[in-house]
């Protein structure tokens, strides 16, 4: 029967389709994302009841800026196919304005103590931060990656991707030339701490995490629903579409680049407590948020807040059981098993690139 | 007119090819040999040769990289850690077992070569930028556990280890014995991109589909290839090890690697001599702007970075394709004026 090859698949739409909403939560359990993020979630669990609840808010905390990165890597990397490499060196940016900023702040918060900039002036600082980054990635873009693009489309992704290792040894050397290689960190943005569930932390954290929650809330809305953030997603899909709707590629490429750097330089800004400025500080968080793009499967935008969790659970986990200095092995372990076994990552996203590299 | 340049080559340039060298490669090769002897100030000083012997170490390092990633395209992200492991291998061999140096030091290409053949084997499926990550993450891995296993390894103390001659030998001695060990790579890389093994990985990284068609099993020649690049970087790197006397974690970092893939990519990639022939230089100019910018920490890199950028984008073909554009206007000169007459009329 020539005629009726298709009607298996056809069959299978209108069942897809028809299924109820209980079918549909049983189906995605089953997928392998559903799995990984069940076997996290019980993980996270089993050992919170084992180790306490430092666990599962350490968890929390850096997992949601390790988010952040990854989200900024796998936007680059499915709107412009470009795997960056100096993504890293944009938290670095992030954290030397913060610091810089901070300064005269301090200065000025030791003369007026009841002034309002004690409880706005973090947020001020960590917003100028990611703007400083999103700006000199519109730089950057134009600078680089355009001529590149109007020169050489031959082997694009590879050689954007040591263009981007030229990029990184550049930025960090002229921090170093600039600012010098000194620790330019600060104890706190907020003094003090809150307790939840026995665990005392610093507001410091607390608020970087809530920063994260907001950011990331924010970007979702506006990849769905405003006209950027609609054109950004078109580019990723088909860019040859989207440039016969009447889509700037060019300009919605300098934008995913300015907003992807502008996440990176948020994280930064906002972890300065943690990470002082100096020019490799980049270095783990890039490591971190490759680990998790490739965990999730690369230009799986999505598919990055939850990795960013796992790859910190999994920090965490390292940390706690086996001590300092493994976190770099296990994690890299793992990740070479994923990448040997399933390259286009756990969570199944359609990877355009993987086979016409 | 059309059989002008098939060449019938004869006399000294016949020589020279069977030892794969064209005649400008045997000049820069004997300038190389006889510069560290010449009695003029910055050649005979002894941080000269030190930084002599660094290059060439640089420079072996980045023709194994460019054997993986100008002709399969698969870019060896973690091409130090293999460095590393080759020179830890040895390193522990010697120190625990007290087997003699040169020995060991062809224990650790081994060691580094089945390293080699097992990346090749679990990078198999994966093309362009997923074996770059690949192999990144297992030099993150080996640099991890060569800092954690300090029992083995003492960490990031660093391991002093015997050199390979006794101590107080010249560093003239170790600068003539790692020139053999360049010339002996280069013969066996040159050999082998000249025969069909070579014309297999070069139809492989232009076009894997159209090689498949064409009855190359890409498998093989991809392990085959990682073996070979891998084994010489373990080579070198155990020779890095018994020359400085002490080895620290800081060898396997993706720092290294970046320093040698610059220099291939500077050099022309699909080249082999670019990066060798770059690396004196370069090493040289970096050293000494690195000591007289005292007050400018870093601007050395910070050039390097620059130069790579603008190489990628404005020259993809780097230094090779400048000397071919040269070397393209001046032989039509040189043959017309007999002063050069390696390339006869052959009658037919």
């Amino acid at each position: 029967m020539p005629g009726r090859t298709n009607t298996p698949q056809i069959d299978g739409c209108i069942q897809i389709i028809k299924e109820t909403m209980m079918q549909k939560i049983i189906r995605w359990f089953l997928s392998p994302g559903g799995i990984t993020i069940t076997i996290f979630i019980i993980c996270l669990i089993l050992v919170t009841i084992h180790k306490g609840p430092y666990i599962f808010i350490n968890t929390l905390i850096t997992g949601g800026m390790w988010a952040l990165m990854a989200v900024g890597v796998s936007l680059i990397f499915g709107v412009m196919n470009i795997a960056n490499f100096a993504h890293g060196e944009f938290f670095m940016i992030g954290s030397l304005v913060a610091y810089f900023l901070m300064q005269p702040m301090m200065k000025y918060l030791q003369y007026h103590p009841n002034s309002f900039l004690i409880y706005i002036g973090p947020f001020l600082i960590v917003i100028s931060g990611a703007v400083t980054g999103a700006l000199l990635g519109v730089l950057v873009e134009r600078v680089v990656f355009k001529q590149l693009r109007l020169r050489n489309r031959y082997n694009w992704l590879l050689n954007c991707f040591l263009v981007t290792i030229g990029l990184s040894i550049f930025l960090q050397n002229s921090h170093q030339l600039l600012f010098s290689a000194n620790y330019k960190g600060i104890t706190s943005y907020w003094s003090g701490t809150v307790k939840i569930l026995d665990v005392i932390i610093s507001i410091d954290r607390t608020v970087a995490f809530l920063m994260a929650l907001v950011t990331m809330t924010a970007l979702f809305l506006f990849m769905k629903y405003s006209k950027p953030g609609k054109a950004i997603r078109a580019v990723s899909q088909d860019e040859a579409g989207a440039k016969m709707v009447g889509v700037s590629v060019d300009n919605i490429q300098m934008l995913t680049f300015a907003l992807s750097c502008g996440l990176a330089a948020l994280a930064g800004a906002s972890l300065l407590f943690m990470f002082p400025s100096y020019p490799t500080v980049g270095v783990v968080p890039l490591f971190n948020s490759y680990f998790i793009v490739i965990l999730v499967g690369f230009g799986n935008v999505a598919g990055a807040i939850p990795g960013g969790f796992i790859i910190a659970f999994f920090n965490v986990l390292t940390r706690t059981y086996l001590g300092e200095g493994w976190e770099l092995v296990l994690p890299v372990l793992l990740i070479c098993l994923v990448l040997i076994v399933k390259p286009s990552g756990l969570f199944g996203a359609k990877v355009k690139t993987m086979l016409e590299i | 007119m059309i059989n002008r340049h098939i060449e019938k080559k004869q006399g000294i340039s016949k020589l020279l090819d069977s030892l794969c060298l064209s005649p400008a490669g045997a000049i820069g090769l004997v300038f190389l040999l006889v510069a560290p002897i010449l009695p003029f100030p910055p050649l005979n000083k002894p941080y000269f040769h030190r930084l002599l012997i660094l290059a060439g170490i640089m420079g072996i390092g980045s023709m194994a990289f460019d054997f993986s990633s100008g002709y399969i395209n698969i870019v060896n992200f973690g091409f130090a850690a293999f460095m590393g492991i080759g020179s830890y291998t040895s390193a522990i061999l010697e120190r625990r077992y007290g087997i003699p140096v040169p020995v060991t030091m062809v224990c650790g290409t081994v060691v580094a070569a089945l390293l080699g053949v097992i990346t090749g084997i679990l990078s198999l499926r994966l093309r362009g930028i997923f074996a770059v990550f690949l192999t990144w993450f297992i030099g993150l891995a080996l640099f991890g556990l060569i800092i954690n296993l300090d029992w083995l390894t003492q960490g990031r103390q660093g391991l002093p280890v015997n050199t390979l001659f006794k101590p107080g030998t010249p560093d003239l001695v170790y600068y003539y014995v790692l020139m053999v060990i360049a010339l002996l790579t280069w013969y066996l890389l040159k050999r082998i991109v000249r025969s069909p093994l070579g014309l297999a990985f070069q139809a492989i990284g232009q076009n894997l589909e159209a090689a498949k068609t064409s009855g190359i099993n890409p498998a093989l020649y991809r392990i085959i290839n990682f073996t070979i690049s891998c084994a010489i970087a373990g080579l070198v790197g155990a020779y890095y090890a018994h020359y400085v006397g002490i080895i620290v974690p800081d060898v396997l970092s993706t720092q290294k690697t970046v320093e040698i893939l610059v220099l291939v990519y500077i050099g022309g990639r699909g080249s082999l001599w670019g990066g060798f022939a770059l690396a004196f230089p370069f090493i040289y100019l970096t050293e000494m702007l690195r000591s007289t910018l005292d007050s400018l920490p870093g601007v050395n890199l910070l050039i390097y970075g620059v130069i790579l950028i603008a190489v990628m984008i404005y020259y993809p073909g780097g230094l090779a394709q400048f000397y071919k554009y040269i070397a393209d206007k001046v032989k039509p000169f040189l043959l017309e004026n007999r002063l050069f007459t390696r390339d006869r009329h052959v009658p037919r």
